[in-house]
């Protein structure tokens, strides 16, 4: 702890010795403590003060009866405001000794410390209104410092010199020489704000529909995440905090787009923990905006979001040192069964970043030490000129997409890459059923172009469609017949009966009429595993139902059984030939069946019982409807509220300096007018 | 007894360095022991004292946030009992913050609604503050550089408004970032390098004993 002893924090000691009468004005004095700078000029410290909570004293006798030498913050703090006065440094003793020595100031020595102007010469504080920059030479704080020490050193209180600022004291906020800044202020978030109010302020051109040639480094990171294939591992690392999520999160919601719309897997990772928590809510607005399309992202197949990683760059250090113990546990404490034991089992690193810091440390700690998988930057446009030096220095980071207006390029180029080419201006569409037709006309259209030999980087179409892998089963649980990958047309077929008889046979269905999802289970109770979720509209076979009627067992279409609560749905007949029709429209419509975690709390930390089953295999190909629904419609308002901004502050820094020059020109307001600079 | 506990404290630091220091050296190199059988069983042995030694740095990173928590609790218990406001405000938060995610199985909708908008608030007000600073810059400094200052804020903030006039002034605006800014960057790097290699040095070698307390 620092031997020094501040001023501003000092209080005499509650049971000292009755002191003489000298002391009693420093008491007096010192009870005066200035605000300490950065506090709000107004409301809520008096509010504060005003709704004062009564002091609780049974744990005031606690804290007092606790070891004084324990070391925490509150007792130094305690420790510091009640040492005696003898303990004050020995200047500060002498000077207030000397303070009560002196006599009383003259009216004339209003503006300096008495008996030491030779020392301190206090800087004029009065100020003068008009013109767009106000002069205050010091802030309200510094002058009540140097009121406060002039008060100790010169002994008595002198008033405040009237200095034509204010109209009355409690109203700083509105007083004459804060008037321009208001305005300036007013004047540029009316400038931001026009063009949400309407496109007719729209200023400037919208960034290129694709990055340009003389940046290769974007292409390059937009065509190597476009050339993940089914089942890839990405590691997404979310490395910025809320400050930066206005600027970052589009980034990390296109990239996440677009590694689940390849059927990749991102891996989310963060060492910043409420980046985590901000990884979260991106998938959760993903799931929201193709909510119309029946496709779901489920934690533990989908995506997987890691746990924390503390200690900043060692925490980076110990993902690539230990990966396969980092990716075992997700943030949430469950077990994620990832099977991955090297970075090098990732097809590639999307890095979003606020801080070069951060992209220092990712290039130090992982692209070093992984040779084999690429490091893709996404950063904000402050942390672009560090990041850069080391995107150009090293080979394992391919690029730099950085800012907003590169995160409209990436979304313009992610969009023809999946064929949509969605005017910026439009809403989003919401009829499902136009969306899915222009999925299906998009990957149609996709499938019929030329093979034609395409730039180097840029996605190659596979071969052949990569097979359903099975997830591993649990050996306590039976496992499920394994149903291979449907075509997108083909159905698998419930029976042996000849076609004509089964389309004619009448089955018992129900319809989920639930507004929310519906959850089918293993078996006819809650605490039965979750085999599949399903959406209102849905229909399945019936096949049974439990002793009381609650539940339904129904049939899947992958071959399983699965029990359904009755009072969610309603209950018909059909005949298998509409049934199935019915459920082809519904799979095509609906390619995304998955396989459900069922998500305990934090105590199933360690108790992560079998509880993986799977349910259809997905349908083969990209999922276009995670790119093509998502909602564009305030991309260009915001590219042109950042233009309205940037000339507005051109305008404000201009405008503002003149009448500063003409100030100082016609002898007014004096760049140097001793009001003091920096420099003084 | 203080001087002995200083000693040794500072003993227990040098060596944990020079333990990890080489570790990280040897471990990495299996080329340094040559091409001998088991060489890189020796230096993946070297390098474990090291990788156990971060590791435990990353465990007790992590305490420390519970640490941190807990005396953050601490201090402003004893501050609200002596009646502050605001500590009160702080406790109820959190309590509520807690509440809130158990009661909600997870949701994180109080950080997409109040400390998202709050600190990209904060973020924005750095742009008003700096527009407003460099308005009255070279009132408050009126020299070569406050006048620097000031061309080089109004060409940057030109160069990034997409006006087809303007495309002169953007070129001018990506040299200074590709060059001068560039430039800086990278003599920014190299004193972040070199004061890392020192503050590591004068730590290990006891001249920054912080590890003393």
């Amino acid at each position: 702890m620092s031997e020094e002893f501040n001023w501003l924090d000092y209080v005499e000691h509650e049971e000292s010795a009755p002191e003489p009468e000298r002391r009693s004005r420093l008491r007096r004095l010192l009870s005066r403590r200035p605000r300490l700078p950065g506090r709000p000029r107004f409301g809520l410290p008096r509010m504060a003060r005003r709704f004062r909570l009564p002091a609780l004293a049974f744990l005031r006798r606690r804290r007092s009866d606790s070891a004084p030498e324990q070391s925490s913050a509150t007792n130094l703090l305690d420790q510091r405001a009640e040492r005696p006065l003898e303990d004050l440094d020995e200047r500060l003793q002498f000077l207030r000794e000397r303070s009560t020595l002196a006599p009383q100031p003259s009216a004339d020595a209003q503006q300096a410390l008495y008996e030491v102007d030779d020392v301190l010469v206090t800087p004029e504080i009065a100020q003068k209104p008009g013109g767009v920059i106000s002069a205050g030479a010091l802030s309200k704080a510094q002058r009540q410092q140097v009121e406060l020490l002039r008060d100790i050193v010169g002994g008595a209180t002198q008033a405040e010199a009237p200095d034509g600022r204010r109209f009355l004291p409690g109203l700083a906020l509105f007083s004459l020489s804060a008037a321009p800044r208001m305005i300036a202020a007013a004047a540029l978030l009316a400038m931001v704000s026009l063009p949400f109010v309407s496109s007719d302020f729209a200023l400037g051109a919208l960034p290129p529909a694709a990055f340009p040639e003389e940046r290769p480094g974007p292409a390059a990171v937009f065509n190597a995440l476009d050339n993940v294939t089914a089942d890839d591992y990405v590691l997404v690392a979310l490395e910025y905090g809320p400050a930066a999520a206005g600027e970052l999160d589009p980034l990390a919601d296109l990239v996440l787009r677009q590694v689940v719309a390849r059927r990749a897997i991102p891996l989310i990772v963060s060492s910043n923990p409420i980046a985590i928590a901000r990884g979260q809510n991106i998938i959760r607005g993903i799931n929201r905006s193709v909510a119309g399309s029946g496709a779901s992202l489920q934690h533990g197949f989908d995506y997987y979001i890691l746990r924390f990683l503390p200690g900043g760059a060692l925490g980076i250090r110990e993902l690539n040192e230990n990966f396969a113990d980092v990716v075992k546990v997700s943030a949430k404490g469950i077990l994620t069964r990832l099977q991955l034991n090297s970075l090098d089992q990732v097809s590639k690193i999307a890095l979003l970043s606020d801080s070069a810091e951060t992209v220092r440390n990712w290039a130090e700690q992982i692209v070093a030490a992984s040779e084999n998988t690429p490091l893709l930057a996404f950063t904000s446009f402050s942390a672009a000129p560090l990041a850069q030096v080391y995107a150009d220095a090293s080979d394992e980071i391919l690029g730099l997409v950085f800012g907003y207006r590169d995160a409209y390029t990436y979304g313009e180029e992610l969009q023809a890459s999946f064929g949509g080419a969605q005017p910026a201006r439009e809403p989003p569409e919401t009829a499902p059923a136009s969306r899915q037709a222009s999925a299906d006309a998009a990957r149609a259209s996709q499938a019929n172009q030329p093979q034609e030999a395409r730039a180097m980087g840029e996605r190659q179409p596979p071969a052949a469609e990569p097979a359903p892998t099975e997830t591993p089963l649990p050996s306590a649980t039976p496992p499920p017949t394994a149903t291979p990958a449907p075509a997108s047309t083909a159905l698998p077929t419930a029976t042996d009966l000849p076609a004509a008889t089964a389309t004619l046979e009448t089955l018992r269905i129900v319809e989920v009429v639930s507004p929310r999802q519906v959850r089918i289970r293993r078996g006819p109770t809650t605490a039965d595993d979750i085999l599949r979720l399903a959406q209102a509209g849905d229909t399945f076979e019936v096949i049974g139902a439990n002793g009381d009627g609650s539940w339904r067992q129904i049939a899947l279409a992958n071959g399983l059984e699965g029990w359904i609560a009755a009072f969610l749905v309603d209950e018909g007949t059909m005949t298998r030939a509409a049934f199935e029709a019915g459920r082809a429209s519904a799979s095509a419509s609906s390619p995304t069946e998955r396989v459900v975690l069922e998500r305990g709390f934090l105590p199933s930390l360690g108790k992560n019982g079998p509880r993986f089953y799977q349910a259809n295999a997905p349908i083969p190909g990209d999922l276009h409807e995670f790119v093509l629904m998502r909602d564009r419609s305030q991309e260009a308002p915001r590219l042109e509220a950042m233009t309205l901004g940037a000339l507005a502050a051109v305008l404000l820094i201009v405008v503002g300096n003149v009448l500063s020059a003409f100030g100082a020109l016609r002898g007014r307001a004096g760049p140097n007018d001793g009001r003091g600079s920096f420099d003084d | 007894m203080r001087r002995v506990g200083g000693g040794l404290s500072g003993f227990v630091a040098f060596a944990v360095g020079v333990v990890t220091l080489l570790s990280l050296l040897l471990g990495d190199n299996p080329a340094l022991f040559g091409d001998q059988p088991g060489s890189e069983e020796l230096a993946r042995r070297l390098a474990l004292p090291g990788a156990v030694l971060l590791r435990l740095v990353a465990i007790v990173v992590a305490l420390s946030i519970v640490i941190g928590v807990a005396n953050l609790l601490y201090v402003h218990v004893g501050r609200a009992a002596r009646g502050k406001f605001f500590s009160a405000v702080v406790l109820a938060s959190f309590a509520f913050t807690i509440y809130w995610y158990l009661s909600k199985r997870g949701d994180t909708s109080l950080l997409e609604a109040a400390q998202v908008p709050i600190e990209s608030a904060l973020a924005a007000l750095l742009f008003l503050s700096l527009t407003l600073g460099g308005a009255r810059i070279l009132r408050r400094r009126a020299d070569i550089w406050g006048l620097l200052f000031v061309v080089v804020a109004v060409i940057a903030l030109l160069g990034s408004i997409p006006l087809a006039e303007l495309a002169p002034v953007k070129a001018l605006s990506d040299w200074l970032l590709a060059i001068p800014v560039s430039a800086g960057a990278r003599a920014i790097l190299l004193g972040i390098a070199l004061g890392a290699v020192v503050a590591g040095v004068r730590a290990l070698l006891g001249q920054d004993r912080a590890f003393r307390g």
